[in-house]
Order: C-alpha cells, then structure tokens, then sequence
C-alpha cells in the first residue's frame, strides 16, 4: 500500500512539478501583482485595493463584465446544442458521416488567428460571404426576409452576435466528446425504448439526454471555464472591441490591452483576479443547479453503469 | 389476454452474415418456449426478429393470429429482457418499470400504481426507490423482468437474462421465472445456451444451430429423441458419447458403416465381461453422489457417468456396457437419427 | 490594416520570444529592436546589412516587432527579465513611460562628444520631442506629419483645382463635396432629394475620427487639445477654437463626403484609396511606400488644411539607447551609421519616413524626383509649424480613449456636448494616472 502510494507519487511528481512551477505560481504572483503598480520596468509599487477600487468604475471593465457574463450565456448553451445536435446526427453509420464530422472537427483546428482573420473576412459587410450569402433573394441591398443585412463590424448587437457566432463553429472538441458518450450508451437502452413505442422526442429526452447527462455536465462546466477566454482572439482580430466604445470588449481583451498595450500589469492582474472570480462563481451556480439536478433524478451525476 | 406467436419461413440477414435460414415455429399461448443453442446460433437474432428489432428478410411473423410483420416493435405488444441494461440507470426501479406507461402516455400516478404491482408481482416491492446501480444483480433481473410484465405484453421475450447471474441465483432465479409464468400464462420465449437451464424451465425446447431449427420438442422428447447428433451432444451434462458406427461398440447386427452410435454417460454401465469392450480409465471427476469417468475405448473418448461408490480408479481396464435401447444411431452424412427397431440384447 | 499588424504582433510573440536572450554574443554586436510592416522592417534589415559591410567585425542583430505597441510590450517585458535590446526604436509618444522610469542611456554628452554626429544636422522640432530632463534621450529618426495625399487623375477628371499650400478646412470640404461622385460620376449631396439614396461610388475624403487628426487643426484655430501641454491634466476641447473645428470634422458625415462605418469596415481607407474610391486621405507620410504601388491613376501630397494659422502635428520615431545595455559603446557606433548620410538616406529611400537628418530630407534620397509624391517637399515646408502631442505616460491609452468616442461620434452623428464631455469623462482618469514625462 505504501510503496504504492510512493509510486503513485513518483509519476504524478513530473506532472506536479510542472503544475506547481508554471500554474500555480505564476497564478499566485499574478493575484499578488493585482495589488501593486507595475509596468515591469521600474520597481513595482504596492497600492493596497487601489486596482479594485479603480476595476468598479473602469467603463471598459463594466462593459467587459456585462459583454462576458452575456457571452457566456448565450454561447456555452448553443454550443453544447449544436455539439449535442451535431453528434446526434453523426453517430449513426451512414453515408458521408464520417466526412460530416471531419467536417465538424476541422474548424477547431484551425489556428485561432487564422480563424479571427477568415471570419474578418466572412463578416466584412459589403463583400463578405456571409453578407452576400443573405441577400440572395432579396431585393435593394435588403436579405430576402426584408431586413437590412447584419452589420457585422459596426452594429454593436449584431458584432456581439458575431462574435457568438464565430464560437458556434469551434465544438469540435465537445462534439467528439459527446459523440463518444453516445457511441457507448448501451444499444438495449434505446431497443427498450423502441419495444415501448416511444417516439424520437421520447427516446432524446428520457433516453439519450439523461444518459449523456454527466458527461455534458462536465462540457457546460468545461465550456464555462474557458469562455471568459474564448472570446478574445475573436475580439482581438475581428472586431478590435468594438463597435465603440466597447460593444466587444470582453474582459480578456481588457486585460491584454491594460498588460501589453498600456503595460498596466498591476491593473491587468486586477482584471484576472476578477475573471477567475466571475469563472468560479459562474461554475459554483452550475455546479449548484446540477446537484439540484441530480438529487432530484432529472440528471444522472450518479450514474454508474450497472455492472457485472 | 396473452396470444400465440407463429413465424413461417423467417430469414434474417446482417449485411453478409446470415442470421435465420427460414425458420417455422409456433408457440401455443401460454407455453413457454425455451430456445436453446451455442453462441452463434441465431438465438438472439430470432428474438429480434420477433421483437421486429431487425426487420426480417423474408417470412412472416404473426402475434396471436395478427401478422406484425410489417409493424415497429413498439406496435407489436411484446416486451423483452436482456442480459445487461434492461434498465435505464437514471431512473429508480419504480420509474424504470412505469417508463413504458409514462412513454404511452400513462398519468405519474396511474403507471407508478402498476409499477408497484408488477414489483410485488415479481419480489422487489422493496426496492421502488433505489437506483440500478444500488442493486445486486438478481435483483438488477427481477425488476427487468417487472419492467417486461408490467405491459402485460402479448409475448414476452428473455434473452440470457441469467447468464450473468451466479449459479447459486441462477438456479433460484429460474424456479420464479417459471413461476411467474405459471402465474401470468403469458406466451414467452426464453433464449439460453444453459442446456440445463432449458430443460428446467421448458414447456417445449427448441434447439437452434446455424439459424436453423434442429429440433422442437418437450425437454423430455429432446433428451431421450435427439433428432441430430449436434441435438444429442448439445443436450445433457455433459453431453452424449459419439462414435463410429464400426467402433469399439457396435450395433447388435453388427458393425455398420456410415453411421455414428450415440450413448449418454449415464447409459454407460462399466464392468461388464467380453464380449464387452475393454476400456482404459484417463480420470475421474467426482461430482457428489456421481462420478464421471474419463475412458478411452479402442482409441475413442468415452465419458461414463456412475455412482461414485462404484467408480474405477485411473488406470484401470474395465469392460464398457451399453445396452442396446440407449444407443441412437445417427446417419453420418446428414447428422439425423436413424430410427431404430425397438431391438432388445446387449451391445458388443 | 491596424489589426493584421496586431494579429502579426501575437504570432512575432509566440515566435520570436527568445530572440533577445541569445547567449553572450561579441562586443560589437548590437541588437537593435524595431516594429513596421514588412517593407519597414525590410530596410531595417538592408541597413543593417550596410552597416555590417561598412563596419567589418560588426553585428546587428534585428528584433522584429510588427506594431508599435508590440513593440512597448516588448521592451517592458525586456527590461523587467534583463534582456533588453541595446536599441530600440520608437515613437516619441510612447518613449515618455521608458524615460521617466530611467531605462534609457541619455545620449546628450555621447552626441557632444561625436565626431560625425551633430545637434544641428538634425530638425530641432524632431529633436526637442526627445529631450527630457534637459537629457537628449533618443535620437530622431524620422519628422513625419500629417498631409492629405490626393488622386490627382480624379481631380483633372472632375477639373477640380489641385490643393494649394495655405487652404482652408472649408476649401477641403468644398474640393471633397466637388469630388464625392456617383458610379455614374454624378456629385452626390447629402440632403439633395435628387440624389438622396444614391450611394457614392468615389468619396471625397477619408479621415480617421481621431484625436491626433484634430488636434493641428485645433492648433491652427489657435487652441489647444490640453491645458498644459508639459504637464496635462484634461483635455480642453471645450474652447470655441476647439468646439469650432470638432463641429466641422463631426459634420463631414453630414455633408456626406467620408465613407460611412460599415465602407470604412469592409475597406479600410488605405486601400479605397489605392482603389481609386477615395478622392483625398489624410495621413502621414508612413503610407507612401504602399501607395508607389499604385499604377491605376496619379497622386500626390499636398498641405494640411488649416484654419488660421499653419500647424501640424509631429510624427516622430527615434532610436534610443537602454541603460542595461551593456554594449553601448557598440551601439553608439551603429547609430552614427545609421543617422549619417548613407545611413538615413537608405531609410529615406523606402519612401516611408521623413528624414530628421537636414541634409538628407532636403536631398534627391527623399525628393525623390520622378518618383511620386511630387510635392514631397510640403513635408518640409510644414517642419516650423510642427507641434508634438502632450508627452504623458498615459498617452497611448487617451488616444484609444478618445478614438472610441471620437469614432462614435464621426459614424452616428453625436451632439457635439455631448462628445467633448464624453472625451472629458473618459480621459481624466487617465490623466490623472499618467507623469508628465519631459
């Protein structure tokens, strides 16, 4: 037991090590960072709550909460739809699935760059694609729904949903993961709906999303943590922020923007805390809501398969 | 009401595997059928079929004279339990046996009433509120099998559902399911490659090899007619001895080509005098109040089941005596039983 | 344009990371830190080579950066881990943070002491933007400022007059509305019923709705864009010079002659003007390498507008020395090549810059004959009225501060209160952060 413990020890250590010298430090001299005055050049300069203070009335940093607090609830949940969707679709054996979820997969890998400065282009009002694509069959520069087009760049509604809609296309990742959950739910569960005549609505809501249930837990929670970042390459290539003042702004950009634009790491530091403290209170009321959940059957956590 | 079930020249093929070869069978409402083969037989293929969890390739399949051929499982009123997951792990026994209710569309209160009955029907009225996963694996099977009853289908289908349950339960488990069938009289057809297990619980069995049917009959015509050889080896713990027909024994008009003798152990009596053949004991396995006796007769195996008070130890020679209405005769070419004269004598 | 730089500025910093802590190279190797697009970044390149064919035994070693501000974030974070470049070179608006922190080497007694290089080879407009404390900090590369380059092919098309030296802020509107013209070359007047609708499929003016734009044309009508320029704490836009020319600038997209938000975001004006969209564009000179492009048509520079007196706004970036350098008797040798004649006429010739060096912006290595813009010379003649921004740490984050607001304003038409107050509120804190830094 003890040797086994030392052994356990001995092939985590590698991973500790680096887990310790290049997370957790850093983390902790970033959180120390936010209470001083640094620009890395001179000495820093220890200025108590004064970073906090100056986050509450920052007008970028308002926004920025507002526009990632927004982000997260209306990206976190299309995604996991349209992974979920995506997956439902693609597990079967067909025709062309295996293509489709290549398909699926590539936009993810993608280089973030590389994908800010495709979307600049689909996104460009007059000559993007996406733009030309709607006002087919429409008539005076209006889509075929009577609307004028989406002002990608310059309306701040429609740059934010931009922005969502540039995060809709990189579920790669969850979409493997919830294709592989659904590849190993146990086939008898879906013949036992089937010999009871349930119907497709049936079988996803008390069959599948039930059963799926930890595993997508897990994804909203995932997906959570890192939309705070997510969205800032988006920002940083696409819209800059904007529409002014600050209509894309999440707190990501501001950070990036305070640390290496106007070398305010003290400040940034500050804005770092408070994403990890908007992260950890976003993930502590999912996490609330799921136990909810699960203690009153609605969501499998518990689940363990039943064994032999 | 339950009804009968009849397939006529059933076929099912999975892509280049071909499942069921035109299989006929009708089982009379109320019995129950046990459908027995090795793995590979197409055993749980005939279930699917009969479920429709496969569509057929050719034939059809009638439930209590209607033909559901064409009909979706959930159509067809008949209700399954498999080996594993016949429960959805997210919901309590009480929930997974009213889920067929709630789908149909059955009022929370109304399915969770007959959930509990069909609970009592089966022993787990205790267990309504647990989770699968807080359940023994027997238990895990009676709540499947609430669940499956609890439709009162037209005809109930069980594939293995003991196969991962200890012996001990094993043997428990199958006196309550023949005794929950003698209660309900529903039409069931049980699947199992436990010959044993078959011939318990059996109205009828049928004996399944290669998707085809080898034989139907009651576990007594089974046991005692075997129609084919696989039939006579596959019946039986352990199964009957085959040898050449121009072998060690022979027939009593003598050697006979182009056939194979047949005896179970049980029939083998051992200490006989020439003209009795002389067998050489390999080893003995004492089974409790029987001894199986490992011999090897003019260079062919033969296995003997005596009482173990009586059993030779190994190494020793000893003559080998069957008598002559245990033997059956199977046509080499086609493995089918040649009928035998009721002839009377001894072997030798 | 603005964001591919910032785009290329991450990849330099996930790719050239390590560039700056090579082990211990020679004595006379110089590493020297620059930031452009990639044909600025060519010369750097070029010159260094020259330099290490006049110099033999010599090496520089060029860290590429690919925007300014890439630029600052590496030199911060050079200094802070001890690997900073011997040389870096920069914009005077940015280069007060690193002066007040005392990172840089002063070069005052070095520049007394040089025998090839001298005080007055150099505009004193550029050199005094790098004075501080009485100390040369930097040495000028480069005088830009701002022009309005021109189609000319449009203006003989449509025979509107060419701008003249000394013309009016209304002249320019005036020539603007002349030249903003319909596919079917018909002036497009905002607010005329007849042509209301009608798009403009050549507009007569592009300018950026930001602070450094107004800010010499505020000069001109003789205000002022902050209370104490040595030591700033608001902005002063709130003056009837000021509200004046705000007013005027916010009112050309009344008058219909700039490009609207979503033209300006689907082709930004750098390249509606190269693609013959754009009549006149502001801007300094650091476009013209891009615009010798150009084949489908004539253009040339001609002076900022103004309103009553000439003024225009310094655009100036110097090398500087840093103090942890430790070969910076090396570096110095690198900068007396690349501020002598061949040095900064090499520059000179890429067309990007204005030369700090007198003798070199006055020769055929700027003038460039034959070459456009003919009138390059109006980057000269503009020298003795040029004024520097407000040096205060804080600076680059009012320029963003007020370029939103300002943006706002220009695209969607704000009361003009509203946007000096707007301005106000968004910069007194960041005033009230920054040092004045000279």
């Amino acid at each position: 037991m003890d040797r086994d413990r030392r052994q356990l020890l001995l092939m985590l250590l590698p991973y500790l090590v680096g887990l310790v010298a290049l997370v957790l430090l850093p983390a902790v001299a970033t959180m120390a960072m936010a209470f001083t005055e640094s620009d890395l050049i001179a000495t820093s300069r220890f200025v108590g709550l004064a970073n906090f203070v100056e986050l509450t009335r920052d007008p970028a940093v308002r926004a920025a909460v507002g526009n990632s607090l927004s982000y997260l609830a209306v990206s976190v949940p299309l995604r996991l739809v349209l992974a979920v969707g995506l997956a439902l679709l693609l597990h079967r054996r067909a025709r062309a699935a295996g293509t489709a979820r290549v398909a699926v997969l590539l936009p993810g890998a993608v280089p973030e760059l590389a994908y800010g400065l495709m979307w600049l282009w689909l996104l460009n009002p007059i000559q993007g694609p996406v733009n030309q694509l709607l006002l087919l069959g429409g008539e005076g520069g209006r889509t075929m729904f009577g609307t004028l087009p989406p002002q990608w760049l310059t309306d701040p509604e429609d740059a934010r949903a931009g922005i969502v809609l540039m995060s809709l296309f990189t579920i790669g990742e969850t979409f493997v993961i919830v294709l592989t959950a659904r590849l190993a739910l146990p086939p008898e569960a879906y013949e036992l709906a089937e010999l009871e005549g349930a119907r497709a609505g049936q079988v996803l809501r008390r069959v599948t999303l039930p059963l799926l249930a930890p595993v997508l837990a897990v994804l909203v929670l995932r997906d959570t943590l890192m939309s705070l970042q997510a969205s800032f390459v988006p920002t940083l290539v696409v819209t800059g922020g904007g529409p002014p003042p600050y209509a894309t702004t999440y707190l990501s950009l501001v950070l990036y923007q305070d640390a290496f634009e106007y070398l305010r790491y003290g400040y940034a530091a500050a804005v770092a805390a408070l994403m990890l403290g908007l992260t950890a209170v976003a993930v502590l009321i999912q996490w609330r809501l799921l136990r909810r959940w699960a203690s009153s059957g609605a969501v499998g956590v518990e689940v363990r398969r039943p064994g032999n | 009401m339950t009804a009968g079930l009849r397939l006529r020249g059933v076929s099912l093929s999975r892509g280049a595997v071909t499942a069921l070869r035109g299989i006929d069978l009708a089982v009379p409402r109320g019995e129950l059928l046990v459908v027995l083969g090795p793995s590979g037989a197409g055993k749980s293929s005939l279930l699917r079929a009969i479920a429709g969890l496969d569509p057929v390739t050719a034939g059809t399949v009638a439930i209590g004279g209607r033909d559901v051929t064409a009909q979706r499982p959930g159509q067809r009123n008949v209700s399954m339990v498999f080996q594993n997951h016949s429960l959805l792990p997210h919901l309590t026994v009480a929930d997974n046996i009213a889920f067929g209710d709630r789908i149909r569309g059955a009022g929370h209160r109304a399915a969770a009433a007959r959930a509990a009955q069909a609970a009592a029907t089966v022993g787990c009225q205790d267990l309504l509120a647990r989770r699968p996963h807080q359940l023994s694996g027997g238990e895990r099977q009676r709540v499947a099998l609430a669940r499956a009853l609890v439709r009162e289908p037209d005809v109930f289908l069980l594939d293995e559902p003991l196969a991962n349950l200890d012996a001990e339960l094993r043997l428990r488990m199958r006196t309550e399911i023949r005794a929950v069938h003698d209660r309900l009289g529903t039409t069931t057809v049980y699947v199992t490659h436990d010959q044993s297990e078959a011939m318990a619980l059996g109205d009828r069995i049928a004996v399944l090899r290669d998707g085809r049917f080898e034989q139907v009959g009651t576990p007594d015509e089974v046991w005692r007619q075997p129609r084919t050889r696989h039939v006579a080896a596959f019946v039986g713990a352990p199964g009957m001895n085959l040898l050449p027909g121009d072998g060690p024994l022979t027939l009593p008009g003598g050697p006979a080509t182009g056939v194979e003798l047949g005896v179970r152990p049980e029939h083998v009596t051992l200490g006989g005098t020439p003209p009795d053949p002389l067998g050489e004991v390999e080893r003995v396995e004492v089974l409790g109040e029987d001894a199986l006796v490992h011999l090897t007769v003019g260079g062919h195996p033969l296995l003997a089941r005596v009482p173990a008070a009586a059993r030779p130890a190994p190494g020793d020679r000893v003559g080998i005596g069957v008598a002559a209405e245990h033997l059956h005769v199977f046509d080499t070419a086609t493995g089918e039983r040649v009928p035998q004269p009721t002839a009377a004598g001894r072997a030798g | 344009m603005k964001r591919t730089a910032a785009l290329l500025s991450l990849l330099f910093l996930v790719t050239a990371a390590g560039c700056a802590g090579d082990a211990e190279p020679a004595a006379d190797t110089v590493s020297l830190l620059v930031a452009g697009t990639p044909d600025e970044l060519a010369a750097y390149r070029s010159l260094a080579a020259e330099y290490q064919k006049a110099s033999p035994g010599a090496t520089v070693n060029l860290i590429e950066a690919s925007s300014a501000k890439d630029l600052m974030t590496r030199v911060s974070t050079s200094v802070a881990g001890n690997a900073a470049p011997d040389l870096f070179l920069i914009n005077y608006r940015n280069y007060g943070q690193f002066a007040v922190k005392g990172a840089l080497a002063p070069l005052t007694a070095r520049l007394a002491a040089s025998g090839s290089l001298h005080e007055r080879d150099f505009y004193p407009q550029a050199m005094g933007a790098f004075r501080w404390g009485g100390e040369q900090m930097c040495l000028p590369q480069n005088i830009s400022s701002l022009a309005v380059y021109y189609n000319r092919s449009l203006f003989q098309k449509y025979e509107v007059a060419e701008p003249v030296a000394g013309w009016h802020w209304n002249d320019l509107v005036a020539t603007a509305q002349a030249l903003t013209r319909d596919a079917g070359g018909r002036t497009v007047k905002a607010g005329d019923p007849e042509t209301a609708g009608v798009p403009a499929a050549v507009h007569g003016l592009g300018v950026a709705p930001e602070l450094i734009r107004l800010a010499p044309l505020i000069w001109s009508n003789g205000g002022d864009i902050v209370d104490d320029p040595a030591k700033p704490t608001r902005l002063t836009l709130d003056t009837p010079e000021a509200r004046q020319v705000i007013q005027d600038f916010l009112d050309l997209t009344k008058v219909g002659v700039v490009p609207s938000d979503v033209e300006v975001e689907a082709q930004d004006y750098e390249a509606r003007f190269a693609a013959g969209k754009l009549a006149m564009f502001v801007s300094s000179r650091r476009v013209t390498t891009a615009f010798r492009a150009i084949t489908g048509f004539e253009w040339d520079v001609a002076p900022l507008p103004q309103y009553r007196s000439p003024a225009n706004i310094l655009h100036s970036d110097a090398y500087c020395m840093t103090k942890a350098s430790s070969r910076q008797d090396a570096a110095w040798r690198f900068l007396e090549y690349a501020l002598s004649d061949p040095g900064a006429a090499l520059m000179a010739r890429t067309g990007r810059t204005v030369p700090s060096r007198i003798s070199v912006a006055t020769s055929p290595a700027f003038l460039s004959p034959g070459t456009p813009p003919a009138r390059s010379q109006i980057f000269l003649d503009t020298i003795p009225a040029l004024r520097p921004v407000p040096t205060i740490s804080t600076w680059p984050e009012i320029e963003d501060a007020t370029g939103k607001v300002l943006e706002n304003a220009f695209f969607h038409g704000d009361p003009l209160d509203k946007v000096i107050a707007d301005l106000d509120a968004a910069t007194r804190p960041v005033f009230a952060r920054g040092t004045a830094a000279r």
